[in-house]
This record gives structure tokens, sequence and C-alpha cells, in this order.
């Protein structure tokens, strides 16, 4: 392997680990909008790794390009569904989990 | 409107020619198709956005995606530190916060942006008032919030509410 197959490598397997991590963090954390910050942020950070990773393999700028692109669109998706997804939950009543005490509640503000 | 948006029709258009062209792969075969869907592309943005007269500073543009960039690697490490602690220790709360910026795409973009910055989550944006959801509490994050505020302003070429 040269050298650049070798960073392509490392930063597909950080990327990887993200996404591991993202994961992890959905199942693990309490609520609605605990685990939408361990999607949107995790997860976002790893396809930027796995896009760089990539991009030592492009053989055309275009190419290279082209795998940014997908960056910057899954970035504007997932900002835009996390912000709706916790807005729908905020305006169901859903309250947010407090360390304080623990399990579901609702809130009464619209 | 006071004089026909030459500048940001030109600007508008390289920008979906470039787009057009990463798509296609650098083919050049394929531009007949692409003039028109540039042309459609153009026409459906100065309908869904009017230009408003400022461009956006490529100088406010380039410090954005700069502080974009640093910010998400730490908002990245941040949560999946959180999430494989042997022991969860979160202290998320909920955060109201007046905007200084003026109404219109700057507000939007900064609640997006926030999304994907360490430990904020927008929930809600009614006029002027954000919500956000926050991870950990006990760390400074309506400053952080003005930080953010100020780059999204710069790049707009926004003036921020005293």
């Amino acid at each position: 392997m040269s050298g650049l197959d070798w960073l392509s490598a490392i930063f597909l397997l950080v990327g990887a680990a993200f996404f591991l991590a993202g994961t992890v963090g959905l199942l693990r954390f309490p609520d609605v909008y605990t685990r939408l910050h361990a999607l949107a942020k995790a997860d976002n950070l790893g396809l930027g790794c796995i896009v760089i990773g990539l991009l030592f393999q492009a053989d055309s700028l275009a190419a290279a390009l082209k795998l940014v692109l997908v960056w910057l669109l899954a970035l504007a998706a997932s900002a835009t569904v996390s912000f709706l997804v916790a807005h729908r939950a905020w305006r169901r009543g859903i309250a947010p989990w407090r360390a304080d005490e623990p399990g579901i509640r609702r809130h009464d503000e619209s | 409107m006071p004089r026909f948006p030459l500048r940001a029709l030109f600007w508008r258009g390289a920008l979906f020619a470039v787009l057009w062209w990463i798509l296609a792969g650098g083919r050049a075969d394929s531009w007949g198709v692409g003039l028109v869907s540039v042309a459609l592309a153009l026409a459906a943005s100065l309908a869904l956005l009017p230009p408003r007269g400022n461009l956006p500073s490529w100088r406010g543009l380039a410090e954005y995606l700069a502080f974009f960039l640093a910010q998400s690697v730490r908002g990245g490490v941040q949560v999946a530190g959180m999430a494989l602690r042997p022991r969860l220790d979160l202290h998320p709360g909920v955060l109201e916060i007046m905007l200084r910026l003026p109404d219109g795409a700057g507000r939007v973009v900064l609640a997006n942006t926030l999304n994907l910055l360490p430990g904020t989550l927008s929930v809600g944006l009614e006029g002027a008032r954000l919500r956000l959801h926050v991870l950990d509490t006990r760390r400074p994050v309506a400053e952080e919030v003005r930080v953010a505020e100020r780059h999204v302003a710069r790049m707009f070429g926004l003036r921020l509410a005293a």
C-alpha cells in the first residue's frame, strides 16, 4: 500500500468509529432530543472523515468535488431533519429528559 | 428591487453551472441537458429566494466555513465521548435566546448551523426567539450561540440588532 492508501484507510476507519459512536449514542441516550444530538453531530463528522478518506482515492477533480457535494447535502439534510423532528416532538408536548428527574414527562407549554 | 440583479444572476448561474459539471462528472457531451437544467435552476432560485442586493461576502463565507469545520469536529468528538462513557453523564436542558439577526434566511441558517455545533439542537424558531435543546447546561452555550450568530451575520453582510 502507498502512503495515500494508508491515509485513506486511516480516515475511513476514524469515520466508521464516529458512526459507531453515534449509533451507540442513539441507543443509550435517554430521549428524542439527546438522541438527535448523537446522530446529527457524530454521524456528520463520521461522514466527513469518510469523504476525506475517499478523496485520496478519487480519480478526477469532478469526482472529488462530487464527494464534497454529497457531504454538504447530507449536512444540510441532517440539520434540517433534526430541527423538524425536535420541533415536532416539542409541539407534541414531549418534555426533555432531565438529570435530576429521569423518566418520560410532558410539558404544558406549546 | 431598484435595479435588475445582474450580479446575483451571474453568480448563481456560475454556481449552478459548476454544480452541473460536478454532477455530470466533467463530461463535455452533457452540456445540452446541462444548460437547460442550469436555466431552470436559475429560474427556480430567483422565484424562491429573490436577490436582495447584497451578495454574501467571500471572506465572511471562508471564515464561517473554517469556524463551522472546527466546531463540527469539536461537536462530533464531544458527543462521541459522551456516548461511549461507561456511565452516562448528561445534563440536558432547554434554553431560549433572542436572536439579534434580522428576519430572514440568516436566522434559518443559524438555527440549522447550531444543530451541527457542539451541544446545541434547535427545537423552535418563532420570530427572533430561538428555543434550543442543550446537551450540557454546565457549559457556556449562550456565548457560543452569539459567536455563531456573528459568523452568520458577517457571511450574509447583515447587521445585528443591539
